[in-house]
């Protein structure tokens, strides 16, 4: 059936387009034409069919245009909490790294702190317990004020100047054998404990079994210590620790008990 | 307030698609876990799925298929994708039903219109726009406009209708089919 002949008219009549009289008439031939009946049927149905597709299709393209939206809207939220697990992540990382941080350097501090009872010192200073010499008092600074000058400028630490105020004090005031320990003294303090040796070894031969010889004894062996001739300094300080007259005994039997010098 | 069932069929076959819509965006997420659990389809697909499926359930709500609204509408539209999926119905392809064909066949020949055309008769057929506010919606400068711009698409949408019976029938047979 071909509605062109009729389309105007059956438009008009359907969208209320005619006026009452025009509509009259045309319902009118509606009854007594039935090619424009059939016409009308037809056109009613195109409608009809047209009326579902556009309802179809919008229904079509608004659910796809949600679906778009709901997925941009999920791979936000996925991006979203992507970044936020990455972030936490990092935190959790970072957080970790600083407590690593901190754990090490409360080990090293405890470590570079704690008391080392495992191990005995090793160095000869650990063990040595330094003769301070005569005390410096008016009398002797009016007597011998080169000596006085020498065991003060030793007795603060000054060993160079107390070597060479030394050097200019008479043997003739002071005994020979005093001089040399105090040489041999102050020589170990300066850390030259081969030229300290040739001293105190001298004191300790030509001093018999004098007080002096018993001090330059002990002063002996620790000088071979520091020259690392460890042999010759145990078996000093052996002799040291044997002697029960030797001031310095208790510090000869503490080194000889550590037992340093015969490990190494 | 929630609109009762009775009633939101009515709206749909008025042309108110609200309810699908929310529908979808509702159950879009639980829909997709439960035909990935029951039939291993991929989110995409159970999407589309879905989407053909309100779509069918629409298409039997306008011709009157449906003429009473289930009560467990979730149940229903669940059922009906089980049978497209059974039937093994391509996506974006309805189910058999009276008249399909002949709709289906409009439906592509209304797609070919141009998109002013299809917004035309959308417009008017579909949401029932008078041409005064047609005109407005769409920029014509009157509701004189907006009729011949609907007279003149549906007359488009008309050739092409014939058209289609044409090269079915034949143009020598194209009057008597009607």
């Amino acid at each position: 059936m071909d509605l062109r002949p009729y389309f105007d008219d059956l438009e008009r009549f359907a969208d209320g387009q005619m006026s009452p009289a025009e509509q009259e008439a045309f319902e009118l031939r509606l009854e007594q034409d039935e090619d424009l009946a059939e016409a009308h049927a037809a056109y009613e149905q195109l409608t009809a069919d047209l009326r579902w597709a556009a309802g179809h299709d919008t229904l079509r393209l608004r659910l796809q245009s949600l679906d778009e939206r709901m997925n941009e809207r999920g791979t936000a939220l996925d991006r979203a909490q992507h970044l936020a697990r990455r972030r936490q992540r990092r935190l959790v990382v970072l957080a970790g790294l600083a407590g690593l941080l901190l754990l090490a350097a409360g080990v090293a501090a405890w470590y570079f702190s704690r008391p080392n009872r495992a191990l005995p010192a090793r160095s000869w200073e650990a063990y040595y317990q330094p003769d301070p010499g005569p005390a410096v008092t008016t009398t002797l600074l009016t007597k011998n004020p080169l000596l006085a000058e020498a065991l003060d400028q030793y007795q603060s630490g000054h060993y160079p100047a107390a070597l060479h105020s030394l050097g200019r004090v008479s043997p003739t005031t002071v005994g020979a054998d005093t001089l040399l320990y105090l040489r041999g003294l102050m020589l170990l303090r300066q850390g030259q404990g081969n030229a300290a040796q040739l001293y105190l070894r001298r004191v300790e031969a030509e001093g018999g079994s004098g007080e002096l010889a018993r001090r330059a004894r002990y002063h002996l062996g620790m000088a071979y210590w520091q020259a690392q001739e460890l042999a010759p300094a145990l078996q000093e300080l052996r002799a040291v620790a044997a002697d029960s007259l030797n001031p310095y005994r208790a510090p000869a039997r503490r080194a000889v008990a550590a037992g340093v010098l015969e490990a190494r | 307030m929630p609109t009762p069932l009775a009633e939101t069929l009515t709206q749909l076959r008025v042309g108110n698609q609200k309810f699908l819509i929310d529908f979808y965006q509702r159950s879009r997420h639980l829909f997709a876990r439960w035909a990935q659990r029951q039939h291993r389809l991929p989110a995409a697909q159970a999407h589309e799925l879905l989407q053909d499926t309100l779509l069918d359930f629409y298409d039997q709500v306008a011709d009157g298929r449906i003429t009473k609204m289930p009560e467990d509408l979730r149940a229903f539209i669940y059922g009906m994708a089980q049978q497209r999926l059974a039937a093994q119905v391509p996506a974006h392809v309805p189910l058999p039903a009276a008249e399909a064909q002949r709709r289906q066949r409009l439906l592509a020949q209304f797609n070919q219109l141009g998109a002013d055309c299809q917004q035309v008769l959308t417009y008017f057929y579909f949401h029932g726009y008078q041409f005064e506010k047609m005109g407005v919606k769409m920029g014509f400068p009157n509701a004189t406009v907006a009729r011949r711009q609907k007279g003149s698409c549906l007359r488009k949408l008309y050739e092409l209708v014939r058209g289609g019976y044409d090269a079915t029938w034949g143009a020598g047979t194209a009057d008597n089919e009607g």
